[in-house]
């Protein structure tokens, strides 16, 4: 369970990113976190994974205040958590095996249980045969799986999103968001940061819109606005 | 931080050499330049000592006995010079006709003016004493000057002085020299690297977001530091020997190795070199690497 209380982010250039959010997030859920550019969406994103710290107020996983906790214990929790971004973050240098590889040799897995989980992760996210390619080999599409193939290689609980399928034709995207459904499907809970307004749509999951730093509506099975055929009242739900 | 997890950064040490190769010998090149210049000031230095070591030995003191001075006090004086081996390298006794024929041979072509001279009479029994460090001088005087039968102990003051103040500096210099070129070398060899870990910090920060340790992060970079400037010490080790074992045959061919004024064999220099030198390039190499990762750590 995420969970956000009263925060407060004020930034050293003095940007006001969050002012005092609150919300919280079940284990198993699946969330959209909307708004325009600049309204606090990725700022959230960054306090769930201790890149940052809220100026005030605390942010909990599973009951453990993480805001607080020591900076030893930030990559503990990262293991925990898997991350996927708009640009990819592959290692050029690497292949695809030892990119999603490596994410498990950080946790000291043996050799012979990485290949195995890297051979499931591969397989779940279609990308089975490409194992020995480079990143520049692949198409968008097939590198954000990648990406997502190494944020499960740990078994996280939490699959953070930061705008997964912004560099990604329509097409591309649906077929991602469908492999983050499915994740989300076995329990892993996944918060999704995006400016896709179509994909919100479609999906009607819930929705945490963000504007100028504060929650303006936190609505389940919504879509990106309140026009499109939601109940006003969910859209009114806080 | 496990086994598996140690191996991995020992392996991305290695690669880091590899994937990088202009910026590997640009670091190696720069450290080796300022391990030949530490090495250079380490040949000189050690030189500088071991001829300074050589001349505060050359009978600096010369005690003179009284002309009526008993066989007993010449005994007594050889036996304190033979007791104190701490300050007293080796000392020499002369008789008054040994100081007659030295006076005579200095004389050269006018000696023929002493044939008929009385020796035994003027010229008393002389100890000329070669002493450990010439720092020890005025102890040692002191001591003899208060021994029974002894007339008066000459040391050439200034020559003393010189050579302690001198030893004094020369090791002052090569300390306060060895102690800057480190450091200029630890800023240029971090500001080196940091161009190779600018062109990985995309990848330091997906390991920073996958959850890798500041430690995991920093071991290859330090790992590949430390091969850089052991390739580097082996290097400057070499060019060093090498060009030192040329100097040494060219300036003691016609010197004798036993001189005051030899200069220290290559065999003697050669492990002290290869020491400070690995110890450095290592230590320079390691630290300078894990310097310039921190900027991107802390993601």
């Amino acid at each position: 369970m995420i969970r956000f209380d009263n925060v407060y982010k004020t930034y050293k250039t003095g940007t006001d990113a969050l002012k005092g959010v609150s919300f919280k997030i079940e284990d198993g859920e699946f969330v959209f976190i909307i708004g325009q550019s600049g309204s606090g969406k990725s700022t959230i994103i960054k306090l769930m994974t201790r890149e940052e710290r809220p100026t005030e107020g605390k942010v909990y996983i599973d009951n453990y205040a993480i805001s607080s906790m020591s900076r030893t214990l930030v990559p503990v929790l990262r293991r925990h958590v898997g991350m996927i971004f708009q640009d990819f973050r592959l290692i050029e240098s690497k292949n695809i095996f030892e990119n999603i590889a490596f994410a498990g040799e950080i946790v000291g897995m043996s050799r012979k249980k990485l290949i195995q989980t890297v051979d499931i992760v591969l397989s779940v996210v279609g990308l089975r045969n490409k194992a020995s390619a480079f990143p520049k080999e692949l198409s968008g599409g097939e590198q954000q799986r990648v990406a997502i193939a190494r944020a499960m290689v740990n078994d996280p609980r939490l699959i953070l999103a930061d705008e997964p399928t912004g560099n990604l034709d329509p097409t591309t995207s649906e077929a991602i968001m469908a492999l983050l459904e499915e994740i989300n499907r076995n329990g892993t809970t996944v918060v999704i940061c995006t400016h896709d307004s179509n994909l919100v749509d479609r999906m009607k999951k819930r929705v945490i819109e963000i504007a100028g730093g504060e929650i303006v509506r936190d609505a389940r099975d919504s879509g990106y606005t309140c026009a499109n055929n939601i109940p006003q009242e969910q859209c009114e739900e806080l | 931080m496990s086994i598996r997890a140690f191996t991995n950064s020992v392996r991305e040490g290695f690669q880091g050499i590899l994937r990088h190769p202009l910026v590997t010998m640009a670091s190696i090149t720069t450290i080796l330049l300022m391990l030949l210049l530490m090495s250079v000031f380490v040949v000189f230095s050690s030189n500088a000592r071991y001829v300074m070591k050589n001349v505060g030995q050359q009978p600096p003191i010369e005690v003179y006995m009284q002309l009526e001075g008993t066989e007993e006090q010449r005994a007594g004086i050889s036996a304190f010079l033979t007791a104190d081996t701490e300050h007293v390298l080796y000392f020499e006794v002369a008789s008054p006709e040994q100081n007659y024929i030295e006076f005579k041979t200095n004389l050269g072509s006018s000696s023929t003016i002493l044939d008929n001279f009385d020796y035994n009479q003027y010229l008393p029994y002389t100890f000329q004493v070669q002493l450990v460090d010439p720092a020890y001088a005025d102890e040692v005087v002191l001591h003899l000057e208060a021994l029974p039968g002894v007339s008066k102990v000459m040391q050439e003051r200034q020559v003393m002085l010189f050579l302690t103040q001198s030893t004094k500096w020369v090791n002052v210099g090569t300390a306060t020299a060895f102690v800057v070129l480190f450091l200029i070398s630890l800023f240029i060899i971090s500001n080196m690297v940091r161009i190779s870990v600018y062109s990985r910090a995309t990848e330091i920060t997906i390991m920073k977001y996958v959850g890798a340790t500041n430690s995991y992060i920093r071991l290859p970079y330090i790992i590949e530091g430390a091969i850089v400037g052991l390739v580097s010490a082996i290097c400057a080790w070499g060019i060093t020997c090498l060009a030192y074992g040329r100097l040494y045959s060219m300036l003691m061919a016609k010197i004798d190795p036993g001189s005051f004024y030899a200069l220290l064999p290559l065999s003697s220099l050669s492990k002290g070199i290869l020491l400070i030198c690995t110890f450095c390039g290592i230590l320079i190499g390691a630290f300078g690497s894990g310097v310039s990762v921190r900027k991107y750590i802390k993601v």
